[in-house]
């Protein structure tokens, strides 16, 4: 999980403390869904190291998720429309040069995870 | 505490993101409402939305699929070290497609913003919510400061469940946009509760 085919020189030291988001390719695997719009992206140590080679809308991808960066928001600040902003992550994650964190699907029906948003509204000013 | 970039980098999480969508007509005050709460000015993208004529039919395409390139705008709130909350406004389309259901999908609920001189541009988005099961709250913008309706007459025009919220919001103020989503929190939370009891 760890090995990434385009793994270049760099050392993929933090890519293990998260689960990178792993495109299938091909028809023989069960395809996952798309990338949700809300899911977080991050620049691996990887994808900092080989910025310069990337292709243009890559290296711009890149450069914005040295901090992280929801999917629409990678899209509205390079202007990409949202289904391109999406296949440049997949490939990018593909590739090992960004983690994107998915949401959990259960959260949304969680009452401890609802129940900490509603106290996080509540203290709003 | 860390001077290393790289270590700094490792140990900071990223957020787990949620989102609550904002549905309703065109220029019901979706785009105000976001930029009220966001902590950062609405940003804009370019998304598609595939209509399909008849019954989604997963198994074949349909030629009467049409695609249109819509603006959805979005913000968020930090809800706490984990949680960041995303808000998305959607267009106000007729009919909804794929693109909702992705932006749907793992939505903890939705306000539905009404202007109440043109109630039934929110029957797509009501209609949409009700299909999918996602709990959600209707709130009536109040573009003037007092409705042109009474709250009971919007709920009997609109014909929704009598448990689904009817509320008003001023979708430039703050806490009344803060007020609304809390109320669409509770829903949510509810609505889970519900099988348990
Ligand atoms: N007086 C008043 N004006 C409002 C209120 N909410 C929105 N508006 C105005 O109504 C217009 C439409 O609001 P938007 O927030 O752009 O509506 P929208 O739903 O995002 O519109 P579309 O994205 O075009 O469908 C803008 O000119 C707003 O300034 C309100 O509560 N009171
Ligand atoms: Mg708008």
């Amino acid at each position: 999980m760890t090995g990434h085919p385009d793994a270049g020189s760099a050392e993929p030291s933090d890519v293990s403390l998260v689960r990178p988001y792993v495109m299938t390719s091909g028809s023989s695997q069960e395809p996952r869904s798309p990338i949700e719009i809300e899911a977080q992206v991050l620049t691996s140590e990887l994808g900092l190291a080989a910025a310069e080679q990337l292709r243009f809308e890559l290296r711009d991808i890149v450069a914005l998720c040295r901090c992280t960066v929801a999917v629409a928001e990678v899209a509205a600040a390079l202007r990409l429309h949202i289904g391109v902003a999406r296949v440049l992550i997949a490939e990018l994650a593909d590739r090992g040069l960004v983690t994107v964190h998915r949401p959990d699907g259960e959260l949304g029906t969680d009452p401890g995870t609802i129940e900490r948003i509603i106290r996080g509204l509540e203290a709003l000013r | 505490m860390d001077s290393k970039h790289s270590a700094d980098r490792g140990a900071r999480r990223p957020p787990i993101p949620v989102k609550i969508v904002i549905g309703g007509g065109f220029g019901v005050g979706k785009t105000t409402a976001v930029g009220a709460i966001s902590e950062i000015s609405p940003l804009t993208t370019e998304a598609s939305i595939t209509s399909v004529a008849a019954e989604i039919d997963r198994t074949s395409e349909m030629p009467e699929k049409t695609t249109t390139t819509v603006a959805l705008d979005f913000g968020c709130i930090t809800v706490d070290d984990e949680l960041k909350l995303y808000l998305f406004g959607t267009p106000g389309q007729d009919r909804f497609g794929f693109m909702w259901q992705d932006l749907v999908q793992g939505a903890l609920g939705a306000l539905v913003l009404v202007d109440s001189r043109r109630l039934g541009d929110c029957y797509p988005a009501v209609d949409y919510f009700e299909r999918i099961g996602l709990p959600f709250v209707i709130a009536v913008n109040l573009f003037d400061g007092r409705l042109s309706h009474d709250l009971d007459d919007v709920r009997w025009a609109l014909a929704v469940h009598e448990d689904v919220p009817l509320i008003t919001v001023d979708a430039r103020a703050r806490m009344s946009v803060r007020d609304a989503l809390l109320a669409v929190l509770r829903r949510a939370r509810d609505r889970t509760m519900l099988p348990r009891i």
